[in-house]
């Protein structure tokens, strides 16, 4: 018999976003979205706490599998194992989250927690799909809803960034189909079943490997994204609504590192004589994206703008540490995974609460905000720690895995990234002097502090970083079970 | 054996912790803001300090507890006679520190923040101490870190304040990437070099004290070098030794309370802590053993110059402290010739001072409490109006100087002030040995220069504050009795506490490493070191000359002071002014806020890296983007009659593409079947 739960998972949101739709009043449209993405997250925690670390390489668990077209070897697919579980819960926790803290949007607010939901289910898709051609639909899927979540409830340049975003992820997108086809047509196994192909992929020639590699990197590496392929992403915070930003940074780019994980990591192993050059350039570009990153945040004036750079910046560990190839690294670029989709949710929380009470989020008009908003510093305060890497938040066990294990192979590149350090602890510190420290900006007139709706979510967050960075073990340990499976990995 | 320390010893930081939670969550209800939880919870880590203490002395073993933590780490905790005193210490000092805030916040109406990350701060501090392994140390390290950014900024309102915590946590921040490295290059011999020896054990942490000590033989000398070098990278950033001392002297923004706690018995302390904890790696690289003396050395002589021409009291405090700080590592230092005896100097040391530390930043806050002004030139003539404090700074004064009786030994303990008893040891058995046995005279120079400055300085600010004629129109008061009682039992131990602990101190310390062992790693550095004996021949035939140094110096910087700052039979004026060109360069700190804010951080990280990443950003990496999109669309005008050329349109058409290819497919497969 086959099991149902993912399935329950990734449909329900759907039916949540149909329901509320077309459930006009804005009180009900949100309690039915909030139902129907907490429903998930009650079942992702019952799957949490019974999933089996211990199993194998590509075995996977609660797997549903039913023919969809079997003459092209197309199956509606789906399980679970260690290195999907963890991101799915993360999915699964940001989006109730994230509903709750959009509980006084007033602009056609079903549509928008319609639009949330069609976008957690696309999450849920791409981190569940066993199949190609399945996971590529769900991948797709998730642009649609943030194109128009950008396109309507954007900020002045909408249009520009929302069809900038929508262009720039889908070409990507198409050159990783074309990688997705190449793989499926120069391996004779006929099915876009992902373990399958995986495994057929030795047979291919060293050549068609290396091509099919580098087109299905590309598409990761602009979703993740990888410096130089990340201009789309400031452009896209800083016009996207709040929700739309925290599922953006939270969930969306953690589908690129999933990919790497899920599809390319496991051939590195078979490339042959190409596998240094293959390492070296995801190092390069990981290490790049780190300090870059950095340093464009530091000379950003718009705190959302200057959040997003520093997304480009965590994002490189993951690229990094997934480079360095070994069990540490690798369970660190997971790890900052899901610890990065935490506290870039509260950033951008944080962020939306001084756009939406002080109208404007330009660092150098701000100023002692501390003193009209004492709650939203006290959380902000706790975001920015853990962003800047400060230990027993979850961030720092992240980094320090990732720069660990990346000592261990990559010597150079780690110590390049530790240059970053400093600076990104300045940019975040800088950005804290000015916007909330010192004397008030009198011009600002009166301001409210952060509302209970606002901050009950970006609290929970907090605690949640705060707990994961005492006690890892709960998710670094499955983690560390799916990159000591992954074929070649030099283990500990 | 099974016995009750061991079992509660994890409270000396779950109590502080505790303390901090609930003095946020309930403080604004409760009196005195809930600073009474802070107290109750250090007064009774102090006590299960204590019983530690005790425990260790008679049985002799460290307490020792581990379980893992995740991936390869583990936590643990550790207590040995070097941490069993320095936790004594910082519980001590923080309780008293404490007392004291109950009066000296009594006004301000942010106190239960303010006792809540006080009690954080101390929890963090005393969870460096008992840290089994060099992970879990660098985690609480860095909550020492961020306590100090949230307290030295605790007026955030000021921007002098919010700037100063930023540049504390920045600055130690520069150390702290360096410590971490440390950390990530260790790790990395110990898995190359250690863990194939040892692979058979259970349990084995790699980053755990005891493993690390047990294998340093099997990590190659040049690697331990750079790791020692990392390690003391970060002492130097938290320790406040040059160049990364820069932070020390605006840390005064914060309540006087929080510098007596960061000078004394928190943070400052943790760095000179690092070096003597991980000693036994130091001790194999004797090359890194010598930076750490002559950037000590160095140090305590270059932030002594700072000290004599600053107005601010608070200022001059510090700066003191970095100096004393030097004199701590300049002792650590001399462990390359006279082995771990140093580890007992410096930590002698370092306790003796944060009692008179505590006690002189006290008083200031005192002094500042009742007269409203940190400016030494505002004040004087006070000795009449403050008594307690004057008298309590006088005796701290006289430790900082290191004042006491050469020659005079009872039952083989020095006569004198507690900072005389600890920097007295430092300069002769330290560096007075060394020089002997190198020939290098070097670190005992920079010992006794400095030792004549701190003289002079020091008076110079009790002269000012307390003597003379009074220079302002306020009517100073003598402070409430929760303050004046601690500045008198701190007063106290700065006096008695080196002369009565002095011979057992050494001894209890003595025992935290192995000689045996010490002398067998200094051999594997390629290095010689002396024992107890040996030490104690060179002191005994050493000429009375280097016995009468350090205090002839301390006397005479005091009579100096006397004469320039009491007696004003030399003006003042005619060195201490602008067009002194050395005067002048001291005076503007050697540069340093130029050097350090001005052209590194702005010119250089913002000016220079951050503004051209952003132009690359926006002209060229995106530029090439909207490029391509205009050509693109360019084209796409070209032959519009047979293409529409809106890219909107394209976007729509691919999604509709999608769309309707899963429905296609999603119709086969129903049709498949059925």
């Amino acid at each position: 018999m086959q099991s149902i739960y993912l399935s329950l998972i990734l449909f329900l949101p759907l039916i949540g976003a149909a329901l509320t739709f077309f459930i006009k009043p804005r009180e009900i449209a949100r309690v039915v979205a909030l139902v129907f993405s907490v429903i998930p997250l009650f079942i992702t925690a019952m799957l949490f706490s019974r999933f089996n670390s211990d199993l194998g390489f590509l075995q996977f668990q609660f797997a549903e599998n039913y023919t969809w077209i079997s003459s092209l070897g197309i199956n509606y697919s789906l399980g679970v194992d260690s290195v999907s579980m963890p991101l799915i819960l993360l999915n699964a926790i940001l989006c109730p989250l994230t509903i709750i803290y959009s509980w006084g949007e007033h602009k056609d607010a079903n549509q928008y927690f319609a639009l949330l939901m069609i976008l957690q289910a696309g999450v849920f898709g791409v981190f569940m799909s066993l199949d190609f051609f399945l996971f590529y639909i769900f991948w797709e899927l998730t642009l649609i809803p943030l194109y128009f979540l950008i396109s309507i409830w954007g900020g002045p340049n909408k249009d520009y960034a929302a069809i900038k975003f929508f262009i720039y992820t889908h070409v990507a997108s198409l050159v990783m189909l074309l990688g997705i086809f190449a793989l499926y047509f120069s391996t004779n196994v006929n099915t876009f079943y992902i373990p399958d192909l995986l495994r057929a992929f030795a047979g291919i020639d060293d050549v068609m490997k290396v091509a099919i590699f580098l087109a299905i990197f590309f598409g990761f590496m602009v979703k993740m994204p990888t410096v130089p392929f990340h201009t789309w992403l400031p452009d896209a915070h800083v016009e996207a609504p709040t929700a739309g930003s925290v599922l953006l940074a939270g969930v969306l780019l953690k589908m690129g590192g999933y990919g790497l994980f899920r599809v390319l990591l496991p051939m590195i192993q078979d490339m042959g004589t190409y596998q240094g050059q293959i390492i070296t350039i995801m190092a390069f570009f990981g290490v790049l994206s780190i300090l870059y990153g950095t340093f464009a945040a530091l000379a950003q004036t718009d705190l959302k703008k200057m959040v997003a750079y520093s997304s480009v910046s965590h994002m490189g560990f993951v690229m990094l540490g997934a480079a360095a190839f070994n069990v540490i690294s690798v369970s660190g670029a997971m790890f900052q995974q899901f610890s990065h989709g935490l506290i870039t949710a509260v950033l951008f929380m944080s962020v939306g609460v001084i756009q939406h009470n002080v109208h404007t989020r330009i660092i150098s008009e701000l100023g002692g905000l501390t003193k009209k908003m004492p709650k939203l510093s006290f959380i902000m305060m706790g975001g920015f720690m853990a962003s800047l890497g400060l230990p027993l938040m979850c961030g720092f066990v992240a980094e320090f895995l990732v720069l660990t294990g990346s000592y261990l192979t990559l010597p150079v590149y780690a110590i390049l990234a530790f240059l970053g350090i400093v600076a990104t602890a300045g940019y975040h510190l800088w950005a804290l002097q000015r916007a909330m420290f010192g004397s008030f900006n009198e011009k600002l007139g009166d301001i409210k502090d952060t509302v209970s709706y606002e901050w009950i979510p970006m609290g929970i967050l907090v605690l949640l970083i705060i707990y994961f960075g005492f006690n890892p073990a709960p998710v670094s340990d499955i983690f560390q079970a799916a990159s000591s499976v992954i074929p070649g990995v030099m283990q500990i | 054996m099974v016995n009750d320390v061991t079992n509660i010893a994890y409270l000396i930081v779950a109590l502080p912790v505790l303390a901090f939670v609930l003095t946020l969550a309930f403080g604004k209800k409760l009196p005195s803001g809930g600073g009474y939880i802070p107290i109750l919870a250090i007064a009774l880590s102090c006590i299960i300090s204590i019983m530690a203490f005790l425990q260790i002395r008679e049985t002799g073993m460290p307490i020792e507890i581990s379980s893992h933590w995740f991936a390869v780490l583990n936590v643990g905790i550790f207590i040995d006679p070097l941490a069993s005193v320095m936790l004594l210490m910082v519980s001590f000092v923080s309780l008293l520190i404490h007392i004291y805030a109950i009066g000296y916040m009594a006004h301000d109406p942010a106190k239960p923040r303010y006792f809540a990350e006080t009690a954080l701060f101390t929890a963090a501090m005393l969870g460096v101490v008992l840290a089994d392994n060099i992970l879990q140390f660098f985690v609480a390290w860095e909550i020492v870190g961020l306590c100090s950014y949230l307290l030295i900024g605790f007026w955030n309102h000021k921007p002098t304040a919010a700037a100063a915590g930023k540049k504390a946590f920045l600055t130690t921040r520069v150390g702290d990437v360096l410590f971490m490295a440390g950390i990530v290059i260790l790790f990395f011999n110990m898995r190359e070099h250690v863990l194939p020896h040892i692979s058979g054990q259970e349990e084995v942490y790699l980053l755990q004290f005891k493993t690390i000590f047990e294998n340093i033989a099997l990590i190659p000398s040049q690697q331990l070098t750079l790791i020692t070098l990392l390690f003391f990278g970060g002492a130097v950033g938290k320790s406040g030794q040059f160049p990364l001392h820069v932070w020390l002297p605006d840390a005064m923004e914060g309540p006087t309370t929080v510098s007596a706690l960061i000078h004394a018995a928190t943070m400052v302390t943790a760095g000179v802590y690092l070096v003597a904890r991980t000693f036994p790696m130091f001790i194999a690289a004797p090359d890194s053993l010598m930076v750490v003396a002559y950037v000590g050395g160095f140090t305590a002589l270059f932030a002594s110059t700072m000290g004599l021409v600053m107005n601010d009291i608070k200022r001059v405090l510090a700066f003191s402290t970095i100096s004393q700080l030097g004199y701590m590592m300049l002792a650590l230092g001399m462990g390359a010739v006279i082995g771990a005896e140093a580890v007992g100097f410096a930590m002698f040391h370092l306790i003796n001072h944060a009692f008179f530390k505590a006690c002189l930043f006290l008083c200031a806050g005192s002094v500042i409490h009742s007269t409203g002004t940190n400016d030494l030139r505002e004040m004087g003539g006070l000795f009449s109006k403050m008594k307690i404090t004057g008298i309590t700074m006088l005796f701290a004064s006289l430790a900082l100087a290191g004042i006491g009786i050469p020659f005079l030994k009872i039952l083989d303990t020095p006569i004198g002030t507690s900072g005389f008893v600890s920097k007295d040891a430092i300069i002769v058995e330290g560096t007075y040995v060394f020089a002997h046995l190198s020939h290098n005279w070097i670190p005992f120079a920079f010992g006794v220069i400095a030792a004549l400055l701190t003289a002079i300085y020091t008076f110079r600010l009790w002269f000012m504050a307390f003597t003379g004629k009074p220079r302002q129109e306020r009517h100073p008061h003598e402070s409430p009795f929760t303050m004046t009682g601690v500045l008198s039992v701190l007063a106290a131990f700065a006096m008695v506490f080196g002369m009565l602990t002095f011979l057992p101190f050494l001894e209890f310390v003595g025992h935290t490493y192995d000689h045996e062992e010490i002398h067998h790693l200094a051999v594997l550095g390629e290095n010689t070191i002396i024992d107890h004996h040996e030490l104690h021949h060179i002191v005994g035939e050493a000429s009375p000359i280097i016995f009468l140094l350090p205090v002839v110096v301390g006397v005479g910087g005091l009579l100096l002071s006397w004469v320039i700052y009491n007696r004003r039979w030399i003006s003042v004026a005619s060195i201490g002014n602008w067009k002194n060109p050395i005067f002048a360069v001291i005076a503007r700190r050697y540069y340093q806020h130029e050097i350090f804010i001005e052209l590194i951080a702005l010119k250089f990280t913002y000016g220079v890296l951050a503004l051209s990443a952003e132009f690359i950003d926006r002209r060229i990496v995106d530029g090439i983007i909207d490029g391509i999109s205009d050509f693109v669309v360019g084209a796409a005008d070209i032959v519009k009659k047979v293409q529409s050329g809106v890219v909107q349109n394209y976007a729509t058409a691919t999604v509709a593409g999608v769309a309707l290819l899963g429905l296609i497919l999603t119709f086969l497969s129903i049709t498949e079947v059925i």
